[in-house]
C-alpha cells in the first residue's frame, strides 16, 4: 500500500494544530483541537482520528509524522523538569550560580535572577582537569566518581549534567565519568557538556547541559507515549521532531538532546515562511507571528533562516536580555517582543501611553472578552478601530463586547489623558506597532540587513491585523498572509528537511594552527551528522545530502565573532590564509571595516548536515461560493494614512479566488485571524491562495502621521 | 503634571518619538559592542552611548550604558562646545577628549562626540565614552602621584575634521599605548557607531519633517524633570549626614556627606571628606563626584524611567576644592573609583531612614586583575579579568552573589582567560559566610585561585578594594566579609606580584553587606542558606543567634 501522506502536528500552549498532506496530489487537510496539558497525547488522538477520516487514510498511509511541541519550553519556564544534579570540575560548581556577573538592568536595586535548575546542594565536584588544549593536567578521580553514586541515589537525583572545564577540546573525562555512573545508576539520565554544547565559555555550556538534563526524563517519557499512540493508529515508522535549528531529526536524537527542541513550534512557523517563499519565488522574508502575549520575528534571506547560537529561557524580567537562563544552541533566531492581542495599555509617570509587556493573557483576557478584564488591551483597541467584527471573532466562536472595550479605554486612558476613546485606541495600535518596529529594526540592523528588501510574512492570531502598518512603516516591500494562516507552523513541519547543526569550539589563531587539526573537528561533526541523518532514514551516501561548514572568526583580541560560511572549494583547498581573507571580507561587509594586519582567531567550528527539503506543492484551497459573495459587509475602520475612520469593505477570505485583486482599504476575515490593509495597499490572491498586500512605495515613512496622504484611489 | 499639559505633545506621539530616539541609541550600543576590539569595551561593556541635543544636553541613552558615563558625557560635550562653538563645527567633524576634568575622571575613558547636522544646522550630538584597553602611563598606577604619570592626555580636539581623519592624532595615540591595534580598533568602532547613530537620527527628523530636535528635547527634559521633582518632594525635608570609611590606598579615606532635602531639590556636600591624595591616584574630579552622587537617587527614586539630563536637575553637588572629591590638576586620578564607588554608601547611610525599601547595603565591588608575561613561543600576552564581589542586600531582598554595584561588567570566563594568559585557574567559587548577616543577607563574594600554566613567570597586578573596611550593612544589617589577597596562603602585599612555578595566588572578593537586623531573618531563609552552604552552622549561631536543634 502506498503511503503518500506527511503528517505534522504542533502542540502549542492552547491549541494543537494538525496538517496532513498528500505529497502526490498536494491535497491538504487541517485540523485544530485544544491542547490537553496533562497528557498531550490525548489531544493528539482527538485531532488525528477525524483528520485521517477526513482524508480517507489510515495510519499506514502516513509516510512520515513530524512533531513540534512547547513541552520543553514550558517545562523549563514552569520548572516542571526532573530533579537534576551537576557534576563539574573541582572548584567550579558555583559558576552556574555566578553567571556572567552582569546586571541586566543598570538601575534596578531589586534585580532578580532566575531560579537555578540545579541548586547548590545538588552541584558536585570531582578532581580532574584539562588545559586549554585538552591535555590532562589532573587525572579524573574515578574513585571519587564512584563514591558519588550513592549520594546521587540518596538525593533522589533523576538527571545528571556533567560539565568539565575545556571538555569541548577533549571529552574523555566527561565520557569516563558518565560511563562509571551510568553503570551504577541505570535509571539516571546523563547529559555531557561535550555532547550537548561543546563550545567555549564554561558558564553557558554548563547552563545548557543542565537544562538538557533537566528536561530529558520527561521528554523521553512524553515521546514514548506519543510514539505508542501513533503505533495504535497503525503508523508504522518512527516519530520525527522539529528541532530549534530548523531541521528535523529522529526521535532518538530528540531524546538525547531534548534541549534542541526548544521553541520547535515557532521555528516551524519560520520554516513555513521558507516553504511559501519557495512556492512564490520570494527568498527574503521577515516572519511575523503575533499572538496573545508575544510577537515573534525572524529573518529569512535567500530561503535560509537566520540562526543564532544563544538563547535565553524563562526571562524573569519580561523580555530583558540577560534575565533568563542562557542556552547555547544552534537555533533559528527568533526575536520575542512583549506585544500581543492581550498586551495592556496604561499611562506612565511621564504621561506617556505605554503598551505591554504585561498581558491580560487568556484569562481574564482583554476587556472585550467580557470575562472580567478591566484593562484596555490591543485587542480592545483593534475592535474600537473597526478591525475586528465583534460577532466574528475566532470565526464567530467568540463574541467580543465592544461596549466593554470602550469602557476600559475611557476609564483607564481617555479620561486621564483628556483624549477621545478613538484617539486612545489609535494610540494603542500605533504604540504597540512602534514597539515591534523598534525591536525589528534593531534586530535587522544587528544583522546588517536592509528591511526594505524584505516582505513581511504574517501569521498568528493578531499578526495579519498589524502587518500592514508594520510593513508600511518599515518601508518593506509588502505583506504576505499565507493560505491557512491559522496552521502555519504545522505547514512548516511537513515541508522541512531532515537536517542537524553541530558546533564545536577550537580556539586558535588561523596562522598558528594546522589545517589538519581544524579539518578533523569538521570531519567528526560531519560524521556525526550523517549518523543523525541515518537515524532519520536518510542514507549517508545519497548525492543530495549537503554538508556545509562555517567558522566563528574574529580579529585576535576582538570580543565578538562573525560566522563565516566556508565554501566547498575553500574547504577542499584547506587554505587557512584563504579563510582569513573570507573573514576580512565578511567583517568589512558587515561592519564596514576590517583589519588585515590583525591575525584571525578561530573560536568555533560549525557544521550543518542536511537532506533536501521534500518537494511538495500544496494545492490551494478552492474558494467556496461565488466571487461576488466575497464581500460580506462594510464598516468604518481607522487608518493612519487617512487620519481617521474610513468606510471599509469586509471580505470573506474563503471566497476570494486566485487572481482576485482588491484596492485598500480592506478587511479580510478568516477563522483564526483578520487581515487589515490600509488605503495604500493593494491586495491580491495568488494561484496558491496566498494573500499579498503590495504597498505603494511612496506610502513608506515610518510612523509619520501622514496626515496629508492621499485617500484610496 | 503642569509640564505635561503645556508642552503640546500628546501621550502617543511623544511615546513613539521618544522610543525611537532610545532605539537609535540601542542600535549604536549594539554597533559598539559588536565592532569593538578590546574585551574591556566589547565583553566587559565598559562604555556608554548618549544622544545629546545641540546644546549638549542628554536626551536618550542605550539601555545598558555604564551609568556614570551617561552623566559625564553631556558635561564633556558642553566643554567641547566651549572650545569648538557650534558655528565652527562642520559635517564630518568628530571631537575627542580624555581630559579627566572635562571628561569622566581618568585618562583611559575616551569621550568621542559626533555633531549631527540636518538641513545645514547642528541639531544634536551622538556621543560615546569608552574605557579603552590602554592609554599609556604606569602599569602600577595606584601609586601615581601626578596625572603626567598616567598616560596620554588629549585635550578637546578633532579626531576627524570635515570627514578626514586627523592622522597625526591617530599616530600620536598609537605611539603612546601598549596595544595600539586594540586602541585604534576601538576608536574606529566608536566613530563608526556614532556615524550610524547620526544617520538614524537624521532619518528620524526627516520622517517627522522636523528642522531640529529642540521641541522634542525640551519636552523630554521637562517631563523628566517634573517626574523627578514630584518624587523628590515626597521625601521629608531635612538635613541628613553620614560618613563612611574606605580602604583608600596606603591609608584609609573618609567619605562624608551632608544632604539637604528641601522641597523638590537635593544638595549633597562632601565637606569633611578626606583631602586629595598626593601619593596615589584615587582622586575624583567633580564630574565623577556628581555622577556617582546621582546614581543612588536614580536607582532608589525612579529606576524605571528612561535616563536623561532632566532627571538630574533636582540635584546639586559640592565638594571643597582640594578634597578627594574635587581634586585639582595635576593630581593623579587613574584609580578614582576606589573613592567614587563608595559615595553611594555614604548617601544610603544618610538617607536610610527616609528611603523605605529602596535602601541598599554596601556591595563587594569589582577588582581588576591584569596578568602579563610571555607564552613559551615568546609571544607576549596581557589579559584583564574584572571579577565582582557580592551585591549588598536591599530592604526586601537578599544581595545577589558576585554582582558589582555601582560598577556593572562581565567576568571573563576561565576557559577564555586561560587562552589569553598562561595561567591555570584552580577554582572560582562562592565564599561561605561572606555575605553580611541581616534580615536580608548580603550577596556572597568569590574566591579565584591562579597558578602559572608554564615554567615562565606571570606578572600579576591586582587592584583590590574593601580588604580593610568591609562592605557595610544597612538598617542594622552586618557588614559583608572583607576581601583578601593570598600568595601561597599568606596575605600578600598590595603590590605588583610575580608568580613563579608552584606559586598560587588567591583573590577573595568581599561579600555584600546585610540589610536589617540579623535576628529578624526568617528561619526558613536561614535554613535554606545553611542547606546550600551559603551560611555555615558556626556563623548561623554567631551572626544570626540561631538556635540549632
Amino acid at each position: 500500500m502506498p503511503s503518500p501522506f506527511r503528517l505534522g502536528f504542533d502542540i502549542g500552549g492552547t491549541f494543537t494544530d494538525f496538517i496532513l498532506v498528500n505529497s502526490e496530489t498536494g491535497e491538504v487537510f487541517l485540523n485544530k483541537c485544544l491542547t490537553t496539558p496533562d497528557d498531550p497525547s490525548e489531544g493528539v488522538m482527538a485531532g488525528l482520528v477525524p483528520l485521517l477520516d477526513e482524508a480517507g487514510a489510515t495510519g499506514e498511509a502516513v509516510d512520515i509524522a513530524i512533531h513540534a511541541t512547547t513541552l520543553i519550553t514550558n517545562a523549563l519556564i514552569e520548572r516542571k523538569g526532573a530533579r537534576t544534579a551537576l557534576l563539574t570540575t573541582e572548584g567550579f560548581r558555583d559558576v552556574l550560580e555566578m553567571g556572567t556577573e552582569v546586571r541586566y538592568d543598570i538601575y534596578d536595586l531589586f534585580l532578580e535572577k532566575p531560579t537555578l535548575l540545579a541548586p547548590r546542594s545538588r552541584r558536585y565536584e570531582v578532581a580532574e582537569r584539562l588545559d586549554r588544549d585538552g591535555n590532562e593536567l589532573v587525572p579524573l578521580d574515578e574513585e571519587a566518581v564512584r563514591a558519588l553514586a550513592p549520594k546521587l541515589r540518596e538525593d533522589r537525583v533523576e538527571a545528571l549534567a556533567i560539565a568539565f572545564l575545556h571538555s569541548f577540546r577533549n571529552p574523555a573525562h566527561e565520557q569516563r565519568a558518565a560511563a562509571i555512573l551510568a553503570e551504577m545508576l541505570s535509571d539516571v539520565s546523563i547529559s555531557l557538556s561535550s555532547a550537548v554544547a561543546p563550545e567555549i565559555r564554561e558558564y553557558e555550556r554548563m547552563s545548557t547541559t543542565v537544562a538538557n538534563a533537566y528536561v530529558q526524563p520527561i521528554t523521553r517519557a512524553y515521546l514514548e507515549t506519543i510514539e505508542d499512540r501513533l503505533k495504535q493508529m497503525r503508523y508504522p515508522r518512527r516519530l520525527f521532531l522539529m528541532i530549534s535549528s530548523g531541521g528535523i531529526a529522529g526521535g532518538q536524537t530528540a531524546k538525547d538532546f531534548p534541549i534542541r527542541m526548544l521553541e520547535s513550534g515557532p521555528t516551524a512557523g519560520v520554516l513555513a515562511g521558507i516553504h511559501y517563499g519557495r512556492q512564490i519565488d520570494i527568498g527574503s522574508l521577515v516572519t511575523f507571528d503575533m499572538g496573545g502575549t508575544t510577537a515573534k520575528i525572524a529573518l529569512i534571506k535567500n530561503y535560509e533562516a537566520a540562526k543564532s547560537n544563544t538563547f535565553e529561557v524563562g526571562r524573569v524580567a519580561r523580555f530583558k536580555k540577560g534575565s533568563g537562563l542562557p542556552v547555547k544552541l544552534p537555533m533559528v533566531e527568533l526575536i520575542e517582543i512583549g506585544a500581543g492581542g492581550g498586551s495592556i495599555a496604561r499611562v506612565d509617570q511621564l504621561g506617556l501611553l505605554k503598551v505591554g509587556p504585561h498581558s491580560a493573557g487568556a484569562s481574564p483576557g482583554p476587556a472585550s472578552y467580557g470575562a472580567g478584564g478591566a484593562e484596555p488591551t490591543v485587542t480592545d483597541a483593534n475592535l474600537v478601530l473597526g478591525y475586528y467584527d465583534p460577532d466574528f471573532f475566532l470565526g464567530g466562536e467568540m463574541k467580543l463586547d465592544a461596549d466593554a472595550a470602550r469602557y476600559a479605554l475611557r476609564q483607564r486612558l481617555a479620561e486621564p489623558l483628556g483624549m477621545s476613546v478613538e484617539d486612545c485606541a489609535r494610540g494603542i495600535f500605533e504604540v504597540v506597532n512602534q514597539n515591534m518596529l523598534a525591536a525589528t529594526k534593531v534586530h535587522i540592523a544587528e544583522r546588517g540587513e536592509d528591511q526594505r528588501k524584505f516582505y513581511l510574512f504574517a501569521f498568528g492570531g493578531a499578526g495579519p491585523a498589524h502587518a500592514y502598518e508594520l510593513a508600511r512603516a518599515l518601508q518593506m516591500r509588502g505583506v504576505i498572509v499565507p493560505s491557512g494562516a491559522g496552521a502555519t507552523s504545522a505547514v512548516g513541519l511537513v515541508t522541512a528537511a531532515v537536517s542537524f547543526d553541530f558546533a564545536r569550539s577550537l580556539l586558535a589563531r588561523l596562522d598558528r594552527i594546522e589545517w589538519a587539526e581544524v579539518k578533523q573537528v569538521f570531519d567528526e561533526m560531519a560524521e556525526e551528522g550523517l549518523g543523525v541523518l541515518e537515524e532519520a532514514g536518510v542514507a549517508r551516501d545519497r548525492p543530495d545530502v549537503a554538508v556545509t561548514h562555517r567558522m566563528d572568526l574574529r580579529h585576535k583580541g576582538q570580543g565578538h565573532e562573525v560566522t563565516v560560511v566556508i565554501p566547498q572549494e575553500a574547504f577542499e583547498a584547506g587554505s587557512l590564509e584563504g579563510i582569513s581573507r573570507l573573514f576580512y571580507e565578511a567583517h568589512r561587509e558587515k561592519y564596514g571595516h576590517a583589519h588585515e594586519n590583525l591575525a584571525v582567531e578561530l573560536v568555533t567550528c560549525r557544521t550543518t548536515v542536511s537532506a533536501p527539503a521534500p518537494d511538495i506543492s500544496l494545492r490551494p484551497v478552492a474558494a467556496e461560493g461565488r466571487e461576488g459573495d466575497a464581500v460580506k459587509g462594510r464598516r468604518r475602520a481607522w487608518f493612519a494614512e487617512a487620519n481617521g475612520f474610513v468606510e471599509t469593505l469586509v471580505y470573506d477570505r474563503y471566497r476570494l479566488r486566485s487572481g482576485a485583486a482588491i484596492e485598500g482599504p480592506a478587511i479580510i476575515e478568516e477563522r483564526e485571524c483578520t487581515v487589515v490593509a490600509g488605503p495604500s495597499g493593494r491586495i491580491r490572491i495568488d494561484e496558491y491562495g496566498n494573500l499579498f498586500i503590495d504597498i505603494r512605495p511612496d506610502a513608506g515613512a515610518e510612523q509619520k502621521e501622514a496626515r496629508d496622504a492621499t485617500a484610496p484611489a | 503634571m503642569d509640564a505635561i499639559a503645556r508642552d503640546g505633545f500628546d501621550a502617543i506621539e511623544l511615546e513613539i518619538r521618544w522610543t525611537r530616539l532610545m532605539t537609535i541609541m540601542d542600535e549604536v550600543d549594539a554597533a559598539v559592542a559588536r565592532t569593538s576590539f578590546s574585551t574591556i569595551v566589547g565583553e566587559s561593556r565598559d562604555f556608554g552611548v548618549v544622544m545629546m541635543d545641540a546644546q549638549g544636553r542628554s536626551i536618550a541613552q542605550s539601555q545598558l550604558s555604564t551609568p556614570a558615563f551617561t552623566i559625564t558625557l553631556p558635561a564633556t560635550c558642553k566643554h567641547m562646545l566651549e572650545t569648538y562653538p557650534a558655528e565652527t563645527l562642520v559635517p564630518g567633524d568628530v571631537l575627542i577628549t580624555n581630559d579627566p576634568w572635562l571628561g569622566s575622571g581618568h585618562l583611559p575613558d575616551l569621550t568621542i562626540c559626533t555633531p549631527v547636522f540636518h538641513r545645514g544646522r547642528l541639531v544634536a550630538f551622538i556621543g560615546c565614552v569608552a574605557h579603552i584597553s590602554d592609554i599609556g602611563g604606569r602599569s602600577d598606577y595606584l601609586d601615581d602621584k601626578e596625572l603626567f604619570e598616567e598616560g596620554l592626555r588629549i585635550p578637546p580636539t578633532y579626531l576627524t575634521r570635515a570627514g578626514a581623519p586627523v592622522e597625526s592624532l591617530f599616530d600620536i595615540i598609537a605611539a603612546n599605548v601598549r596595544v595600539p591595534r586594540l586602541v585604534i580598533g576601538d576608536i574606529h568602532a566608536l566613530i563608526g557607531a556614532e556615524r550610524l547613530g547620526a544617520e538614524r537620527l537624521i532619518a528620524f527628523l526627516e520622517d517627522y519633517d522636523l528642522a531640529s530636535l529642540e521641541g522634542l528635547a525640551r519636552t523630554i527634559l521637562a517631563r523628566s524633570q517634573a517626574a523627578m521633582a514630584e518624587t523628590v518632594a515626597t521625601l521629608p525635608d531635612g538635613h541628613y549626614a553620614a560618613s563612611v570609611e574606605a580602604d583608600g590606598h596606603r591609608r584609609p579615606i573618609r567619605i562624608a556627606v551632608e544632604i539637604e532635602i528641601a522641597g523638590d531639590r537635593v544638595h549633597v556636600d562632601f565637606a569633611g571628606s578626606s583631602p586629595e591624595q598626593e601619593d596615589c591616584s584615587i582622586n575624583c574630579v567633580m564630574n565623577t563626584t556628581f555622577s556617582d552622587s546621582y546614581y543612588p537617587f536614580k536607582c532608589s527614586l525612579l529606576p524605571h524611567l528612561p535616563n536623561n539630563e532632566g532627571l538630574t536637575r533636582f540635584l546639586t553637588v559640592s565638594a571643597p576644592s582640594g578634597s578627594i572629591f574635587n581634586t585639582r590638576f595635576p593630581r593623579a586620578v587613574r584609580a578614582r573609583s576606589k573613592s567614587s564607588f563608595h559615595i553611594h554608601n555614604a548617601i544610603y547611610a544618610a538617607l536610610a531612614p527616609v528611603l523605605g525599601r529602596q535602601v541598599q547595603a554596601a556591595s563587594g565591588s569589582f577588582w581588576t586583575l591584569v596578568a602579563t608575561g610571555t607564552w613559551p613561543d615568546d609571544e607576549p600576552y596581557r589579559a584583564h579579568m574584572l571579577p565582582n564581589g557580592g551585591k549588598g542586600a536591599v530592604n526586601g531582598m537578599d544581595g545577589l552573589p558576585t554582582i558589582a554595584f555601582p560598577y556593572n561588567g562581565t567576568i571573563t570566563p576561565a576557559e577564555i582567560f586561560e587562552n589569553h594568559a598562561a595561567v591555570i585557574i584552580r577554582c572560582r567559587e562562592l565564599i561561605p559566610d561572606s555575605g553580611g548577616a541581616g534580615r536580608f543577607r548580603g550577596g556572597l563574594g568569590q574566591r579565584i585561585v591562579f597558578e602559572p600554566a608554564t615554567e615562565r613567570p606571570v606578572g600579576i597586578f591586582v587592584r583590590p578594594d574593601k580588604t580593610i573596611n568591609p562592605p557595610g550593612g544597612a538598617l542594622g544589617g552586618l557588614a559583608g566579609r572583607a576581601g583578601r589577597i593570598l600568595l601561597n596562603g599568606a596575605p600578600a602585599p598590595h603590590e605588583p606580584l610575580t608568580l613563579a612555578g608552584g606559586d598560587t595566588l588567591a583573590l577573595e572578593l568581599p561579600g555584600g553587606g546585610g540589610c536589617g537586623a540579623a535576628g529578624d531573618r526568617c528561619a526558613n531563609a536561614l535554613r535554606a542558606d545553611m542547606d546550600a552552604g551559603f551560611v555555615t552552622a558556626a556563623a548561623a549561631i554567631e551572626m544570626y543567634q540561631a538556635s540549632l536543634e
